[in-house]
């Protein structure tokens, strides 16, 4: 009877914690704003405090940004909708593709383990806030910024105008850094353990992402004297496409440094033999999983029922995309607007073409 | 056996269908982008070089990247005169499906030929004014397929012209609009009378009185409008009635083209003119639109 009552009690116990190591894993991540986007803005304006609590994902530091910084929480959200969308273009024809499992740990699993892909995913939110922030100002929407005030770039032309109204990035960096990194900086893992070793994995990175936009915005000029004419010019600083921003960044997921911490709670090369990672670059301190199968321990989805392309041989050909497991082969119909023709005032009357098309699925 | 095969077929098709669609709506929707989509607006009564094209919305951002109705205003403003010319039916359809484009699921560019049309019967009066054809309607980059904005009754044939043309400064309406937009896309505007007409290779060269009103400084300077020489562009032999009359005093408009003054307008200063008079009383009033406001 005691022996049973003690069982029980043990089995409780593991049970809570179960609970709670699961709680911990769902309310992990930020990126839930970008599945759940807030409908209206000016909700924050009316009662602020409940709904920086209730938004799910936030750490406590970030709350507390969002209490202070009520406006600037939609870009937020618009910035890690802009990251995600960019990681699934980038990683569209690989194994793992940058899906979603649910919204609110958005990639599951597979985030909590150090690779390759979890350096860029988190590299590419970065960068989608400070995206994000920086156009929000330069449209006026936030109240603590504006337009930028970057300085004349010395070898432009003296005749030109430097003027207009260029996207903030100087504040959009520094706003993303205070949130994206709120989280990691108010963690207290012990010095040199895996813990450790994975918040400064997680700073490195977005501080690269952070730092592709900042070095990538670039001098927009725009022509506009009389009759279109460049007799008058006016620059200003402006952000770059944010897909130049994605390639950017996977070039170096591509190069990325396999790291270690060492005991005085560094990260260091695991191969010293290559050139240490400067602050642009991507790390990573664990193996990537095999995305081929499905596991529910990694959070991989596996690429059974994936499209791929029987003729390739990248990473999207058949062979590769599955693993070895072969494909299935069939044909589906095809149905597309074509021959399209603009009338007057104002449509567009299209036709509509079928087409037989073959379709692999890997096994 | 089969009804298992038949099951897994069906799961595949349904799993595929949306990213055929998904294929469709890349193809016909916006660029993939992460910009915010054009917005769809009423066409600005203020907007006078669209107004009465055939249609009542546009969309914001243009297709020349103006992002604001202010730039779009300011930047069209310097257009409007060229429409005054009537040098081609094609002018306001080909300047507006860009200022001001129709409100589609893709973006319509003009078509090529009317661009061609417009830009060959066009720049030649441009010319006359000292304006290249800009490089914003190079007509290479517009398509040539069905998807695209012509004329509404394109005809191929073009009449030739019976007449001789009207020098292009010369050939004004007495009308205020007309007048005060030509005041805004010149540079200055003085009151004076002629003192010598003279042919100077393709050009005709204005000598004007000493005597001179400024109605409009702009850029020019005193001792420059002492001296002042006006150049008629490519106007050797076009016919212009108020250069052959001296004794009238005339509203005469210009620009700096390089080390040239170019005459851009020539009216002949007639109170007995209502419209004429009108003018003048508006202009006091009048306010051009502002270039550098855009971009402070």
């Amino acid at each position: 009877m005691d022996v049973r009552m003690n069982q029980g009690h043990l089995l409780l116990a593991v049970t809570l914690i179960v609970c709670n190591s699961q709680l911990l894993v769902v309310a992990n991540s930020w990126w839930s704003l970008a599945m759940n986007p807030i409908q209206r803005p000016e909700m924050y304006i009316i009662g602020a405090q409940p709904l920086c609590s209730q938004l799910t994902g936030l750490s406590q530091g970030q709350r507390k940004l969002c209490q202070l910084y009520q406006d600037h929480m939609v870009y937020i959200g618009e910035g890690a909708k802009t990251g995600i969308k960019e990681c699934q273009y980038q990683f569209r024809q690989r194994r793992w593709n940058c899906s979603t499992v649910d919204n609110t740990s958005v990639f599951g699993r597979v985030m909590h383990i150090g690779s390759r892909e979890t350096a860029f995913t988190y590299a590419v939110s970065a960068a989608g806030v400070v995206n994000a922030v920086s156009r929000a100002c330069r449209e006026g929407e936030l109240s603590t910024c504006g337009c930028s005030r970057a300085a004349r770039p010395r070898d432009l032309p003296r005749d030109w105008l430097w003027g207009g109204c260029g996207d903030n990035v100087n504040y959009g960096y520094r706003f993303a850094r205070e949130f994206v990194d709120a989280r990691e900086r108010e963690k207290n893992y012990p010095r040199g353990s895996v813990e450790h070793a994975r918040t400064l994995m997680n700073l490195q990175n977005n501080e690269a992402g952070r730092m592709a936009v900042y070095n990538l915005a670039n001098v927009a000029c725009k022509c506009h004297g009389v009759s279109g004419s460049c007799s008058l010019k006016t620059c200003w600083l402006q952000l770059a496409d944010f897909r130049r921003v994605g390639e950017f960044l996977k070039e170096k997921y591509d190069s990325a440094a396999a790291m270690r911490i060492n005991r005085r709670g560094k990260l260091e090369l695991v191969n010293n033999r290559f050139n240490p990672p400067t602050g642009e670059d991507l790390v990573y301190i664990d193996p990537s999983p095999d995305y081929c199968l499905r596991n529910e321990t990694t959070g991989s989805l596996g690429t059974q029922g994936r499209l791929c392309n029987k003729t390739s041989e990248g990473m999207d050909g058949c062979e590769l995309m599955c693993c070895g497991r072969g494909y299935d082969q069939f044909k589906t119909y095809k149905h597309e607007r074509c021959h399209c023709k603009f009338h007057w005032c104002c449509y567009v009357k299209c036709k509509r073409c079928t087409s037989l098309v073959d379709q692999f699925v890997c096994k | 056996m089969k009804s298992l095969a038949s099951l897994s077929l069906w799961r595949i098709i349904i799993l595929i269908l949306p990213l055929v669609s998904l294929g469709q709506t890349f193809e016909y929707g916006w660029p993939d982008n992460y910009d915010k989509p054009p917005q769809c607006v009423d066409i600005p009564v203020d907007l006078r070089l669209c107004q009465g094209v055939g249609y009542h919305q546009m969309l914001l951002p243009n297709l020349l990247e103006h992002e604001s109705m202010a730039e779009v205003k300011q930047q069209a403003g310097s257009w409007v005169p060229l429409l005054h010319k009537n040098c081609d039916p094609g002018t306001q359809l080909l300047l507006c499906s860009l200022f001001a484009p129709v409100c589609m699921e893709r973006p319509i560019y003009p078509c090529r030929r009317l661009c061609e049309n417009v830009r060959d019967g066009c720049s030649p009066i441009m010319a006359a004014f000292g304006f290249p054809w800009p490089h914003i309607l190079t007509c290479d980059k517009f398509p040539q397929d069905d998807m695209c904005i012509n004329t509404p009754n394109d005809t191929s044939t073009s009449e030739p012209n019976g007449h001789p043309p009207v020098c292009p400064p010369c050939d004004n309406e007495m009308k205020m609009d007309v007048i005060l937009d030509h005041m805004c896309a010149s540079e200055f505007a003085i009151k004076t009378k002629i003192q010598e007409v003279k042919r100077e290779n393709m050009d005709r060269k204005v000598t004007l009185q000493k005597k001179k009103r400024t109605i409009k400084m702009g850029t020019l300077k005193k001792k420059d409008l002492k001296k002042l020489t006006l150049y008629l562009k490519n106007g050797a032999d076009c016919p212009c009635t108020q250069l052959d009359n001296t004794r009238n005093t005339y509203l005469i408009m210009g620009r700096k083209v390089d080390k040239q003054y170019l005459l851009t307008g020539i009216h002949k200063w007639d109170k007995s003119n209502r419209e004429f008079k009108k003018t003048m009383k508006k202009l006091k009033s009048h306010k051009c639109p502002a270039y550098e406001n855009v971009f402070k």
